[in-house]
């Protein structure tokens, strides 16, 4: 019973297994290395105490610095007879940039569109900014910016217009939409067929003009909803580089298939699964505690499937 | 209500209609070739259809097809993700909703400038002269009003563009067969009066024949103006609620 507390606890990182102490009320020396917590957390507490990955929040395991400008409290969306998002809890920081990843089907998309204000939750509360999705979604919607997994943009407008037309929903002041619709297709490589029909653009091209849109407002917040998905290898690379580039500045929202992509972008991951929050922390944390190379192992060993898999 | 964000969309919506092809034949051209072939084909003044008869009926054949136009252009939106998209900006339900409406309403205004030009070339003579013509173009646009709230209650009854071009026919054929120009008889007067476009007909006959200070057009503006906002409002709060998602 004993090793199976121990083998529990290990999977924590020290800070985790410093919140579990302070749970229990368990008073540890600050220079205390991981093992010995673990030697004393083991003597000291059950096997029940240890909060588990599948039935317990995950939200305070493990968190970056800063403050939480996103806020999700035992939400859960069900369809009918299908529980898409269920009692999932997580705060993510200003600044962050946090990649959801999931099989198809996951709920990951669905916990998007919730925290878009498209769908309503069927429980439990999100606020953005402060903000209650419910209540205030007219603030929300001032500071998001929204990349959907499909290419929404109007395909007999160029992309010169549909990024203006965004632009101006948004109130940008014109000088500065016109600035940064030139810099936006600059970098992502559209200057020259910006005043061709989106009609007539390849799928990397309109996934390239789906991404701009998104971020034409300046958002706080931005919703990446698979923004490579169907780009060719350089495009997606440049993409990354792109997003890389935004750390930082704004609190992103990564949904990605490309598990390498969340490895080298994200500052923390979540990984979802039949709508539950299954695993949480920063790629490194992750990859330590399942003791794998990189996350599509860490993915597969949790979820038992590639990421890829029903694609 | 942001003028800036209406502005926005209205254009967006008139480029829609000028760059896609479908939309330019169904609303302009259809129109215009019906013009032509109607007025060579069925205006007769023996048969008591002569071509000042026939006119308000093509204007209202005219208007009746956006109700396609606006099936079709709500559910393609829909089902490509747009709607969803919009939804997530500052964008307001009545910024939105009044893009279509002013839009609409300015095409169902060419619509009738196209329908009176190929009519005057080919012999209409209205005895209002251009005031009635002026005056019938804002009869028209409240008109396109029921236009656009059937298309949105045809949207919202429709998964895809497709079934929505399909199912605009239910309210488009009543309106053609029961309120335009064909010969009613007893019993089809009767359906007609059930019918919006049979006042709008009425009230422009009375207009291009420059008889518009009588009790009977006021009836008929009051019916077409009751009607058509009343459609429009159940068809906003219809999509609303159960269409645009």
């Amino acid at each position: 019973m004993s090793s199976d507390i121990k083998t529990s606890l290990e999977r924590f990182s020290r800070k985790e297994l410093a919140r579990i102490a302070e749970m229990k009320k368990i008073k540890i020396p600050q220079n205390w290395s991981k093992s010995l917590m673990v030697e004393l957390l083991a003597l000291n507490v059950s096997i029940d105490d240890i909060p588990n990955a599948e039935t317990e929040p995950l939200a305070h395991k493990t968190m970056s610095d800063g403050t939480p400008i996103i806020v999700l409290r035992d939400l859960a969306k069900e369809f009918e007879e299908v529980i898409a998002v269920e009692n999932l809890n997580l705060e993510i920081m200003e600044g962050e940039l946090f990649s959801l990843l999931g099989p198809n089907g996951a709920g990951k998309t669905t916990t998007i569109n919730i925290l878009n204000g498209i769908i309503k939750p069927t429980k439990g509360t999100v606020t953005i900014s402060g903000f209650d999705v419910t209540k205030n979604i007219d603030d929300i919607k001032k500071i998001i910016g929204l990349c959907p997994q499909e290419a929404a943009v109007f395909k007999f407008l160029n992309a010169r217009e549909n990024i203006e037309l965004f632009g101006n929903l948004h109130s940008v002041p014109k000088k500065e939409l016109e600035d940064r619709t030139n810099v936006l297709l600059e970098l992502m490589e559209l200057t020259e067929a910006s005043k061709r029909k989106a009609g007539g653009y390849s799928g990397g091209m309109l996934r390239k003009l789906n991404l701009i849109i998104a971020l034409i407002s300046d958002p706080k917040i931005a919703f990446l909803d698979e923004p490579t998905i169907g780009m060719d290898a350089r495009a997606r690379r440049k993409t990354w580089e792109f997003i890389g580039s935004l750390k930082k500045k704004k609190t992103i929202i990564l949904t990605t298939h490309y598990i390498e992509e969340a490895e080298a972008l994200s500052d923390r991951v979540g990984i979802i699964d039949y709508g539950k929050l299954i695993e949480l922390g920063t790629p490194e944390e992750l990859m330590k505690r399942h003791r794998t190379k990189n996350l599509e192992e860490v993915f597969l060993k949790i979820t038992g499937r590639r990421i890829t898999e029903g694609m | 209500m942001k003028y800036r964000a209406l502005a926005a969309l209205v254009k967006m919506e008139l480029k829609k209609f000028i760059r896609q092809p479908a939309n330019l034949f169904m609303n302009l051209l259809f129109p215009a070739v019906l013009t032509i072939v109607f007025l060579f084909t069925f205006a007769d003044p023996e048969m008591g259809m002569g071509i000042n008869s026939v006119v308000p009926g093509l204007i209202v054949y005219a208007v009746i097809f956006l109700i396609m136009t606006v099936a079709q252009s709500f559910s393609s939106e829909r089902q490509e993700g747009l709607l969803r998209r919009l939804n997530t900006t500052p964008m307001t339900s009545s910024e939105f909703m009044g893009s279509r409406i002013i839009t609409h309403m300015l095409i169902s205004i060419v619509q009738v400038v196209v329908v009176i030009t190929l009519a005057f070339l080919l012999g209409f003579k209205p005895n209002s002269g251009i005031e009635g013509i002026l005056l019938a173009l804002p009869v028209v646009a409240i008109f396109a009003l029921s236009s656009v709230g059937l298309g949105l209650i045809t949207a919202t009854v429709s998964k895809t563009p497709e079934i929505a071009t399909g199912l605009s026919f239910i309210f488009i054929l009543p309106m053609m067969f029961f309120g335009t120009f064909i010969p009613l008889t007893t019993t089809t007067q009767q359906i007609a009066s059930f019918i919006p476009s049979y006042y709008l007909v009425d009230a422009l006959k009375m207009i291009f024949e420059g008889n518009w200070m009588n009790m009977n057009i006021l009836l008929d503006l009051i019916v077409i103006s009751t009607v058509s906002i009343l459609i429009v409002l159940v068809g906003i709060v219809l999509f609303e609620k159960y269409g645009s998602k």
